[in-house]
């Protein structure tokens, strides 16, 4: 017998947990937003109204920053499920040393994030980074990777793709795997060949998956901080830099903490908009299908 | 029934351990009637670089004092990171270090957020008096002193030797120089800096504003002085060289070790870089060893050139519970014994005299004269706690004046209006 208090009790645990970890810290960030504290107060919390709000609204760079963090993002994490799908694919289909190379697609995953960061760094550098060596052994010009802020800004989606696509493409493994074996039999002895396996049977069967790894990866990216810092430092001319970024700057860098407070919030609510549209396209998506 | 073994045993452990505490208690007593104090520890934080280079005169001072002692944390290398670090302790509250290495540029804003313990109480009011008079410059802010530099570097600009007569009398020579080596093949680049958006870009920019005759920042206005003539002319010749390819245009995300890294390989004429650059391109086997010069950095024909002074210091974090033990150690570690072992071991340049007239020093350092012609003419960086904010804006308009085709005027006026918006929002005035 279960009744909505004794669900309660059992559930207290985890949420005084959640309200601990998620919680708290967003009800004080709120109320940090709506104070001053930087070096001028003398970083002590002094009440401002919303003048932090009203900054952030004519606050140029954070609008900037906001589009440039929502393209990276919208963009890795595209990519990243189109190329995780496919490795998941190919991970999927019976071969020898299938557990090799399942270990091996997760190295870079499992690799630290400013390890890695630092290491594309040196790769992409011009001119003694592997690449440029590449390029010029074939007699072409090196390539400034890091230093103009259309190859910058495609490098660190480079980047983000290699180290994260393995993470979406184990998701989705597991939804394949998951995905009983008469179901694909069944249609394939009508005849279906792969294209019509993918798009009748898994892609349908996945899609809890797909919104699995998208919400994960959608956070992740929309918080993205240490590949942009180690790689790029925001630059060139801040075409990199991205909400945690800056939220950092003014909280690290300038001691502005009641500002800091507010941009982290605002990317907050971004994301979480972000969230609850792509929630609702699955929803609309598999209504239609249904 | 169970239990009993169990509490019988520990009941005989107890009765055991009472007359084993009482004959420690005993003792003591009876072998020390007045206990030696336990020796006081000093917490510092420092980069890694300083606790390698500082390692000989720690060692030093906890051997010379039994009752100080001194336990080093080694930070990051990078100096930002090291702020941050230092940031995030002291902003808990109850730092975890009493001592902090820092750079030039922190001091204004640590001492407004009230995170420094002034150091004439401790030290005295004349702490700095004796050193040479520019090394001086950034240690105050307001009326006190809230670090005491243990080296007076400033940026200095190293040229081939085997490729040229002699150095550069200024910036137009040295640019017809790097383009007549590149033109006979003889170096692929003429002349390599820090063009990252970073603190170093604010730094060559500085220097670059004053080669010209311009300056970044009005002592007297409290406002920066981007919008002159001179700053214009001062940042398109910046900008021309990555644009008709003396400077890489790899420039853009190098840092001083980035370009280093290019310069040591042979295929360049002139680097702009920190003193510690100079043991390194020393090195017996490297492609330019003994092929390397180091003179102050030259200013444009007409006008006076000038490195950015880079020194570190030590403060006193406040909170500290020893802030006496901790002094002794300032004056031990900013001392003319340790500088001199950081001359000898490092190539820092010193703050006291004594070892710029010091003649054997001289000789086998012959990097220490040339130091001290460029401590003359150092550049500082604004003193003010909003500096962070106004380098970054810096460093964001030059960086994008390097990255794309932003005109120079553009860049220098968004920086300007940028700058002002900040100095104006915070209420801040110049100076204190």
């Amino acid at each position: 017998m279960t009744t909505p208090w004794f669900s309660l009790v059992l559930m207290a645990p985890a949420l005084l947990l959640m309200a601990l970890l998620f919680v708290w810290p967003w009800l004080r960030y709120g109320w940090l937003s709506l104070h001053a504290s930087s070096l001028l107060t003398g970083l002590s919390v002094v009440p401002n109204g919303g003048a932090n709000w009203s900054r952030l609204a004519r606050d140029g760079r954070f609008w900037v920053d906001a589009l440039q963090t929502l393209r990276f993002a919208g963009v890795s994490v595209l990519l990243e499920l189109g190329l995780g799908l496919l490795m998941a694919l190919v991970l999927h289909r019976p071969s020898r040393g299938r557990g090799w190379l399942r270990a091996l697609v997760l190295i870079p995953w499992a690799l630290p994030g400013p390890v890695m960061a630092l290491g594309w760094r040196w790769i992409l550098n011009d001119p003694y980074g592997p690449i440029n060596a590449l390029i010029q052994r074939m007699g072409w010009p090196t390539v400034a990777f890091l230093a103009t802020p259309s190859t910058t800004w495609f490098s660190t989606v480079v980047v983000d793709v290699w180290k994260t696509a393995p993470f979406v493409a184990i998701v989705l493994l597991a939804g394949l795997q998951s995905i009983p074996r008469d179901l694909e039999e069944a249609l394939r002895l009508e005849g279906a060949g792969p294209w019509t396996l993918l798009r009748r049977l898994q892609w349908p069967l996945l899609a809890p998956y797909v919104t699995l790894a998208v919400l994960f990866r959608l956070a992740q990216a929309m918080g993205v901080f240490d590949l942009i810092q180690l790689l790029t430092g925001g630059g060139p001319a801040g075409s990199t830099e991205s909400l945690a970024l800056y939220a950092y700057l003014q909280a690290m860098r300038f001691l502005d903490f009641g500002y800091s407070a507010t941009v982290m919030l605002a990317s907050f609510f971004l994301m979480a908009s972000l969230a609850l549209l792509w929630l609702g396209w699955m929803r609309w998506q598999g209504a239609r299908t249904r | 029934m169970s239990l009993m073994p169990s509490r019988r045993r520990f009941l005989r452990l107890l009765l055991s351990a009472v007359p084993a505490s009482s004959t420690l208690m005993t003792r003591q007593g009876r072998a020390s009637p007045a206990p030696s104090p336990q020796p006081e520890t000093v917490r510092l934080l420092m980069p890694a670089p300083f606790v390698d280079a500082l390692a000989p005169a720690v060692a030093r001072f906890n051997r010379a004092h039994g009752d100080v002692q001194i336990a080093v944390t080694r930070g990051p290398l990078d100096t930002e990171a090291l702020s941050d670090l230092a940031s995030g302790s002291l902003l808990l509250g109850a730092s975890a270090f009493d001592l902090l290495l820092m750079d030039i540029s922190w001091t204004a804003r640590y001492a407004a957020a009230g995170w420094l313990v002034p150091l004439e109480p401790l030290l005295g009011e004349e702490a700095m008096a004796q050193m040479v008079p520019e090394a001086r410059l950034g240690n105050a802010f307001g009326d006190h002193i809230w670090r005491l530099p243990l080296s007076g570097d400033t940026a200095l600009l190293y040229w081939r030797t085997d490729l040229l007569p002699h150095p550069p009398r200024n910036l137009q020579e040295m640019e017809a120089m790097a383009r007549d080596l590149q033109r006979r093949g003889r170096v692929r680049w003429g002349y390599v800096w820090q063009g990252r958006q970073y603190e170093g870009l604010s730094c060559v920019v500085l220097e670059m504003l004053h080669a010209f005759g311009g300056r970044w920042w009005n002592h007297v206005s409290g406002r920066t002085d981007l919008l002159s003539p001179r700053a214009l002319e001062a940042c398109a010749w910046l900008a021309n060289l990555v644009r008709t390819g003396v400077s890489p245009p790899g420039v853009a995300n190098f840092a001083e070790n980035d370009a280093l890294q290019l310069f040591s390989s042979g295929e360049v004429a002139f680097l702009r870089n920190w003193p510690y650059a100079w043991g390194l391109l020393a090195r017996e086997g490297g492609p330019v060893s003994g092929r390397v010069g180091v003179t102050p950095l030259v200013g444009a024909d007409g006008w006076a050139g000038g490195g950015t002074l880079g020194t570190w210091g030590l403060s006193l974090l406040a909170g500290s519970p020893r802030p006496q033990a901790a002094a002794r150690v300032i004056r031990w570690l900013t001392g003319v014994e340790t500088q001199r072992e950081l001359v000898v071991s490092q190539g820092y340049a010193p703050t006291w005299p004594s070892l710029y007239a010091d003649a054997d020093l001289r000789a086998a350092h012959p990097l220490l004269d040339i130091q001290r012609r460029a401590l003359r003419t150092a550049l500082v960086r604004p003193i003010t706690p909003l500096y962070a904010q106004l380098s970054d804006v810096l460093q964001r308009q030059i960086n994008g004046l390097l990255t794309s085709d932003l005109p120079p005027e553009l860049a220098l006026a968004r920086a300007q209006e940028q700058s002002d918006l900040i100095l104006r929002a915070t209420g801040a005035r110049a100076t204190p």
